[in-house]
């Protein structure tokens, strides 16, 4: 008996030494942690399918008719590409207002402040600052959920329509969108419309239920405990990339 | 993280002071970057050139976000060139769908008249 408890206490004391070689998994790549290097290659991914998106966007839209005349006397046509500060110009509560693009600067802002709250909580997780990390990721959700809000009201305006509607090529009036017809240029405009901001959104929404458990957790001293705050600032990562990939769709939807 | 590793100590109960300086920089830097991308939009007509200028603009948030926010600057150089290489195929796809696209366009054109 007491032969097989000494290896025993030598194989014991073999595993609690630190990990140094290379091929023992002494060595973390880049100096990284596996889970953050693998949330970056997951970005990366992720940042690939983004522009997949985008550049079909742009490869669709230069195969349409350009609109010549004067932005002034635009006007919504199934022939033309649309420009898109005629399309998105409403604001909530401001009905029959001309405002280009002020909802989605307001959606801009929204989403970079929400980035800022997400630092500072990655910051206070650093400091072991339990309170702080609580208040950061509480107000990162409430602006999270205010830029869906704010989605779901485009989507609402765009699919609705304006009341003037456009007279297709049928003959007949349409108001709104849909994946089949729109009021505002042609078929694959609405799509493309529906599916980079809806695979955005999407992304925003999920950002937002990890935050929502990341606080529970953080509630609940579960990073405390592991001595690390390493998960906030993993879902961090993919916050910063949401706002990154909104920049871009801002950029190549709305302002080009 | 070579930067923020050097404040991960085990908690004894006191709490350091926040050092957020850094984070209202960039977002102040994010912001006039946002706000100059809207006076160009309102003032300036569209042409090829403010297409230009708004991509510029895009990367030099983009550069901001990466470099700060996801602390990506502050990475080994292995990891910054790993995810900065497989970008720059990006580019590329982004010429070539475009090119083709006005390319289409023309052959779509020429057909119906």
């Amino acid at each position: 008996m007491s032969t097989i408890s000494t290896t025993q206490a030598i194989s014991d004391s073999a595993l609690d030494k630190p990990r140094t070689g290379t091929w023992d998994g002494g060595n973390e790549p880049f100096k990284a942690s596996y889970g953050k290097l693998m949330m970056w290659f997951f970005l990366l991914s992720d940042a690939f399918t983004f522009a997949a998106f985008l550049t079909t966007y742009g490869l669709i839209r230069h195969r349409h008719g350009v609109y010549e005349g004067t932005p002034e006397a635009f006007k919504f046509s199934t022939n033309y590409w649309p420009i898109p500060e005629k399309v998105f110009d409403a604001f909530p509560g401001l009905h029959g207002t001309h405002l280009p693009l002020g909802f989605v600067a307001l959606m801009t802002m929204i989403l970079i402040f929400s980035s800022v709250t997400m630092v500072l909580a990655v910051e206070a997780g650093h400091r072991f600052d339990k309170k702080d990390v609580q208040k950061w990721l509480l107000w990162t959700i409430l602006f999270g959920a205010t830029f869906l809000s704010c989605q779901a009201w485009e989507w609402t305006h765009f699919i609705t329509g304006t009341e003037a509607g456009t007279v297709m090529n049928d003959g007949t009036v349409f108001h709104g969108a849909n994946l089949a017809m729109n009021q505002y240029g042609p078929v694959l405009f609405a799509d493309l419309f529906f599916f980079i901001t809806g695979f955005h959104g999407t992304h925003v929404f999920s950002g937002v239920c990890l935050l929502v458990w990341a606080f529970i957790a953080t509630t609940n001293g579960t990073f405390e405990k592991r001595g690390h705050y390493e998960m906030v600032e993993k879902i961090g990562l993919y916050w910063h990339f949401v706002d990154l990939v909104w920049v871009f769709v801002f950029t190549f939807f709305y302002l080009v | 993280m070579a930067q923020h590793a050097t404040h991960d100590t085990v908690p004894t109960g006191e709490i350091p002071k926040p050092n957020t300086a850094w984070i209202w920089r960039t977002f102040w830097i994010i912001s006039a970057i946002t706000a100059l991308e809207f006076v160009i939009a309102y003032l300036m007509p569209a042409s090829t050139f403010r297409n230009s200028i708004f991509i510029i603009l895009t990367i030099f948030k983009a550069f901001f976000i990466v470099a700060e926010f996801m602390h990506l600057k502050h990475e080994t150089k292995g990891l910054i060139w790993s995810i900065l290489i497989p970008m720059a195929l990006l580019i590329w796809l982004l010429v070539a769908l475009i090119t083709e696209g006005s390319y289409i366009g023309e052959a779509v054109q020429n057909l119906i008249s």
